[in-house]
């Protein structure tokens, strides 16, 4: 049956009636013995929020569903956030967990095995002037390990990071719209912005040039994910994403190093 | 007002960000503060401006809330100990659904107040750091 939250306007179906949580934004809610019809509302709803490829890959197929949907959050953005389900945020997790974990694996290790001399050549000469030279020759130093060890550690280590960073990012950004009376549809319509909006950070197995233009095209991304998945403005939406960037300087740097330091092995 | 409401398991989110806090917390109780990486980065806001940012004392305060040092943590960054602490307190609740309790945190409504109010704590947290010097 149909079930609306009361908190997060959402529809979701369900199974069975009484008190529940809201599997979009996790506010418990009760659902009534006679469920809510499908009126018209419902219906537009319902056709707006078919589902991205990714939420509908059990009919699509696996392969389909996660290349339409890179397809279509890269190239028709707009579109894949307004089909996304807020109810769907497993799903979702585990879109971005393999669509960048996977990416940043590869470009880790083409970095360590093939690309090593070219990078460490450029970190020296980094390293060798500027204010933050000493900080960059250790981080190259931390780097060396390249025994099996480190390899297996820093897969096992990559998904976790990934689901980490995704959760810490959608809270912060969650707690920037909230804060800026952006935040419309609770905390799923966030976080489903920001797991999509991760697609673009497979460049992360291009070393080098990749990671830089992933993470800015990921933040462009998720700005256009919060316009649509809150139903809000451009401007709204944009402040949303980039307040956390201006003010939470601290806390981007120490992620950042923490995911470095973890993928380029034990630091000593 | 209920500070409580009924509720069944937690939802997917509940679970991530309780698994988020645990392993922030975990990180900030296994890695040592004077060694890489957490050694390593200095706030570039701080050297260009010299002053803290409004996360600058947040590492310290995580690690001081995993090591039980609750004053320590307040001194770092009153917000950073907030933070950590709502960290433990979500993970250990969410535990505690997935046991069974049928209860809830009640959500509330954020009006504009509440987002003056946090705006202040947020301006009042700076200062701190300003006139208290962040680690």
């Amino acid at each position: 049956m149909l079930a609306r939250c009361p908190s997060c306007r959402n529809t979701f179906e369900t199974e069975r009636t009484g008190p529940q949580d809201c599997p979009s934004c996790g506010k418990p809610l009760v659902v009534p013995e006679a469920a809510v019809p499908s009126t018209t509302q419902l219906a537009t709803a319902a056709s707006e929020e078919q589902g991205t490829p990714w939420e509908r890959r059990a009919e699509l197929g696996l392969w389909r569903g996660w290349w339409e949907t890179i397809v279509q959050v890269l190239f028709e953005p707009g579109r894949l956030f307004r089909s996304a389900r807020l109810d769907r945020g497993a799903a979702q997790t585990g879109f971005a967990v393999l669509t960048v974990s996977v990416p940043w694996f590869v470009g880790q290790m083409l970095d360590r095995f093939l690309l090593r001399p070219w990078t460490q050549h450029m970190i020296d000469k980094l390293g060798a002037s500027g204010p933050f030279g000493p900080l960059l020759q250790k981080i190259a130093a931390a780097g060396q390990d390249n025994s099996p060890g480190a390899t297996l550690l820093i897969a096992l280590l990559t998904p976790l990071l990934v689901l980490v960073g995704l959760y810490a990012n959608a809270a912060v950004t969650h707690v920037a719209a909230l804060l800026l009376g952006q935040a419309k549809r609770g905390f799923a319509a966030t976080f489903a912005a920001c797991a999509y909006a991760s697609a673009p950070l497979l460049l992360t197995a291009l070393p080098g040039c990749g990671a830089p233009i992933g993470t800015v095209w990921t933040i462009v991304l998720t700005a256009v994910g919060l316009k649509e998945t809150h139903r809000i403005a451009s401007g709204g939406a944009a402040a949303a994403v980039l307040v956390p960037y201006a003010l939470l300087c601290c806390a981007v740097c120490v992620l950042a190093a923490l995911g470095g330091f973890a993928l380029r092995g034990v630091p000593s | 007002m209920k500070c409580v409401v009924r509720a069944g398991p937690p939802s997917v989110h509940a679970l991530g960000l309780a698994a988020t806090g645990l392993s922030l917390l975990a990180a900030a109780a296994v890695l040592p503060l004077d060694a890489p990486p957490l050694s390593l980065f200095a706030c570039p806001f701080r050297a260009a401006t010299s002053f803290p940012c409004l996360t600058c004392g947040c590492t310290h305060a995580f690690a001081a809330v995993a090591r039980l040092r609750f004053a320590d943590a307040f001194s770092a960054s009153p917000l950073g100990a907030l933070v950590a602490l709502a960290c433990a307190a979500h993970a250990a609740w969410t535990v505690l659904r997935l046991c069974g309790l049928g209860y809830a945190p009640a959500g509330f409504a954020v009006t504009g107040r509440v987002r003056l109010g946090a705006a202040a704590v947020l301006a009042g947290n700076w200062v701190f750091l300003v006139l208290h010097g962040a680690p």
